[in-house]
């Protein structure tokens, strides 16, 4: 380990970083923000998809399928509850990253297993709605509404299943091997582009008729 | 069970040494807590229409808008520390987003999502089926382009 006095540099956070890359940013960071930014493609597809398709049931002549609509059997007291409850997890993956730059690794491994506590609640609440929609009758392949909204959903929610995988995979090898501090927040910004996306979802899925 | 971290020579972020910049503990809390107060209102407009009648979604819908927008800026500025890192990442990122609003928004636009002009296939109610119209395959069109 070493002890560098550090001076700070114009425009640049992390100092010690102007050595590593021409940019003044870690390689992986910068990777991550692009795949972030490329990420944001990806999905306003998906909803823009679903902004179009939300009002096309199955009675399109020459297609079949069923009438319902995913908006019509929205329940949005349980999806703020799961909202609230990923808006929370932000909050202890933040709290893990500023831990992590203390040094303070036992509080960093707390607040990471509460953040994949909350996402595996989130993820839980997502199959629980899915499967409730499944039982009135609204399945995958319904109508072109409900795939619309199966697939916008249910991609984010994948992207949840990996952030809680890559979470419950830091706190484990943090505890065999030494962890790169940069790792943890690399980690926060994939969890925080989750719960971005989620906002957006919410409000124009959800929440705007 | 190791309770050290690695900071080796080459590592680009060395804990402890630059945990200063960002904010504190109490700072993200605040931020986290106006979150939950801007979600609570966001939840709220779910109920104006029995609140306050069916008139109210004309200001409801403006306001679910900006107030996504406000928490969107808020986790990316604070919790994700693009107001305090590099304004390179920022452009990146803020860059990527603005691609995506344009490309969707030509593209809802395109297909018909802010007017109406009488093409079925996206935005308005399907058109009604009638037995003649399925035999003779009138509105049958079949094509994604209406």
């Amino acid at each position: 380990m070493t002890d560098v006095a550090l001076e700070p540099v114009d425009d640049v956070e992390f100092p010690d970083d102007v050595h590593a890359t021409s940019t003044g940013i870690s390689n992986p960071k910068l990777a991550m923000w692009t795949y972030l930014a490329s990420d944001c493609l990806l999905f306003g597809g998906l909803i823009s998809t679903y902004l179009l398709y939300r009002n096309r049931p199955g009675n399109i002549p020459g297609l079949s399928g069923s009438d319902l609509r995913a908006s019509e059997l929205f329940n949005i007291p349980f999806t703020s509850m799961t909202s609230f409850i990923l808006l929370m997890s932000s909050l202890t993956m933040v709290l893990a990253v500023n831990a992590v730059m203390r040094r303070d690794v036992e509080r960093m491994r707390l607040w990471l297993v509460a953040t994949s506590v909350l996402g595996a609640m989130f993820l839980g609440g997502q199959i629980y709605e899915f499967a409730e929609f499944v039982n009135y009758g609204l399945g995958y392949t319904s109508n072109v509404s409900a795939s619309a909204f199966y697939t916008l959903t249910g991609l984010h929610g994948a992207h949840v299943a990996v952030g809680v995988l890559m979470l419950i995979s830091a706190t484990v090898y943090s505890m065999r091997r030494q962890l790169n501090a940069e790792a943890v927040e690399t980690l926060g910004l994939y969890w925080h582009f989750v719960d971005i996306v989620w906002v957006v979802i919410f409000a124009i899925v959800y929440l705007i008729p | 069970m190791s309770a050290t971290i690695d900071v080796d020579d080459d590592s680009p972020v060395h804990p402890g040494e630059h945990h200063d910049h960002g904010p504190s503990d109490g700072t993200y809390w605040k931020v986290f807590w106006a979150l939950v107060v801007i979600t609570a209102l966001e939840v709220s407009t779910y109920f104006w229409d029995v609140w306050f009648g069916e008139s109210s979604w004309t200001f409801a819908v403006p306001l679910l808008l900006v107030l996504m927008v406000v928490k969107f800026v808020l986790i990316a500025s604070v919790f994700m520390h693009l107001r305090f890192d590099s304004k390179l990442l920022t452009r990146i990122f803020y860059f990527g987003l603005a691609l995506a609003c344009i490309v969707y928004l030509a593209a809802l636009a395109v297909m018909n999502i802010f007017t109406d002009n009488g093409n079925p296939w996206f935005n308005d109610p399907p058109p009604a089926v009638t037995p003649s119209a399925v035999v003779t395959g009138e509105t049958t069109g079949g094509g994604m382009g209406g």
